[in-house]
């Protein structure tokens, strides 16, 4: 069963590709949502568990009408290594190469339980440098540091 | 005090060591030794500015030099020594507490906090410059300065030195702020001696990686110790340990006692931030290697010497005379 089965091709919009399987739903906490809701047009298919070739299984978002920002798009691609971003017009698909962002605003929570910015009533938003070279962020605030490949699990709610 | 005059740190929040250059700290330490020689001429210069000295965690000698600076250079003081008599315990924001403070006209902040972070964060909430005097496990730059400056004094000179952390570096402040001050001197080796449990954080070795400074991890103090010219112990607590036999094993190969330091070149310095507990016996106090009293003195003359360059005001006027 291909994915293309059960949704048919978009003509233009964002295709976000080979998400771990049933992590869509953090894909979508990482993007801006808000944003989002604020197009009209916009269309959003998220499907599951799809079969992929590459991996067994995928998930995969197409956002119809709507174009990912590079910021988003590289913050997916930074917390998700797996996923491709494919911008859609007139049914041609271009490929985005992600770049590694240089600081990240919001939407990761600090793995650091004493961090300033864990305190729920604090109006504080997290801020991370971003070390390419040791695989991994680092809080602003207290320093500590969260490996890449931990970053799934502290997208912010 | 030629110095003083333009100088750059004039209403600088001080956050991080990191955020301080050689060229700063030289400052701080030339007007810190002359706080030492002249402390008259420093009296009542501030007399028009209150400095809030908000400890929300417990402190003997921060607080208390940090008090004694200000009282010395005139400040009048709106002090809150506990989050418990705070409004914090009534569940008010540290922002909205932050503001409320810089609300009475205060011209600085001076912050303890259990929480990492929490002082980059009252710099950002206040428009007057902030103090951090320690925020949680993170950092503790002043203590970091009045380090340096004991070693200055001590050795004549922080460049080519090779020294030893030791005790509890993984959840201890002094460490990670005293070895990124180092990373900003020339010839620097260092050795933090600890189980692996309580080795220094990985944010610690990036920076001293990043800034290529070398650095050895041990379990043994005997290893090193006739190498080291600066041994800095700190307090090793046994609540950190998931096993207590392991503690046990370990407690005894960090204790500074004579048999250790009978290894120690001459001239080693043993510094502690203090407290101690019984990691470093007061038999070693009547020894050459005690530097740890004149640590804890140093910390008058640095903390008014950084008031004094932050609060700043008519420092020119004061220079001139």
């Amino acid at each position: 069963m291909e994915s293309t089965l059960l949704v048919r091709k978009i003509d233009h919009g964002t295709v976000i590709d080979h998400i771990p399987a049933w992590h869509s739903e953090l894909v979508l906490r990482l993007l801006d949502v808000d944003e989002i809701k604020t197009k009209p047009n916009v269309s959003l298919i998220s499907l599951n568990n799809v079969p992929s070739r590459k991996y067994g299984r995928k998930d995969i978002i197409k956002l119809y009408r709507y174009h990912l920002s590079e910021e988003d798009a590289n913050l997916v691609c930074l917390v998700f290594p797996t996923v491709t971003v494919n911008h859609i017009e007139d049914w041609k698909t271009n490929k985005y190469h992600p770049r590694i962002p240089e600081s990240i605003l919001g939407r990761i929570r600090c793995p650091e339980v004493s961090c300033i910015t864990n305190l729920s009533r604090e109006p504080i938003t997290t801020r991370f440098s971003v070390l390419p070279e040791f695989k991994a962020l680092q809080c602003k605030y207290c320093d500590s540091l969260l490996d890449f490949e931990k970053m799934p699990e502290y997208v912010k709610k | 005090m030629w110095a003083l005059v333009g100088t750059g740190l004039l209403n600088r929040d001080v956050i991080s060591i990191k955020d301080f250059s050689r060229e700063e700290l030289k400052q701080v330490f030339s007007t810190a030794a002359d706080v030492e020689k002249h402390p008259r001429s420093y009296r009542n210069l501030f007399t028009d500015k209150r400095v809030a000295l908000l400890f929300l965690e417990p402190s003997t000698r921060t607080y208390g030099s940090f008090e004694a600076s200000a009282v010395n250079l005139g400040c009048k003081i709106l002090s809150n020594r506990s989050a418990s008599l705070t409004s914090i315990a009534k569940g008010e924001t540290l922002h909205d507490t932050i503001k409320m403070i810089e609300g009475y006209d205060t011209d600085c902040i001076i912050i303890r906090d259990k929480h990492m972070g929490a002082a980059r964060f009252a710099s950002e909430v206040a428009e007057i410059p902030v103090i951090n005097a320690g925020s949680g496990s993170q950092e503790h730059p002043t203590q970091a300065m009045l380090d340096l400056y004991t070693i200055l004094k001590k050795r004549g000179r922080i460049d080519d030195i090779k020294i030893g952390f030791i005790g509890d570096l993984r959840y201890g402040r002094t460490c990670p702020s005293l070895s990124y001050a180092l990373a900003k001197y020339d010839d620097v080796e260092i050795t933090f001696i600890a189980p692996p449990i309580l080795q220094a954080r990985r944010e610690v070795e990036i920076y001293l990686q990043r800034n290529k400074v070398g650095y050895t991890k041990l379990a043994d103090p005997r290893e090193v110790i006739g190498q080291l010219d600066v041994l800095y112990v700190t307090r090793i607590q046994k609540e950190r340990f998931p096993d207590p036999t392991e503690y046990e094993r370990v407690k005894g190969s960090y204790i500074v006692n004579l048999d250790l330091l009978d290894l120690a070149n001459e001239d080693l310095g043993v510094m502690h931030p203090l407290p101690r507990l019984g990691e470093l016996p007061s038999e070693v106090d009547k020894t050459g290697h005690a530097w740890y009293f004149t640590q804890a003195r140093n910390g008058i003359p640095i903390r008014a010497a950084l008031l004094y360059l932050i609060l700043g005001g008519d420092i020119g006027k004061h220079a001139l005379g």
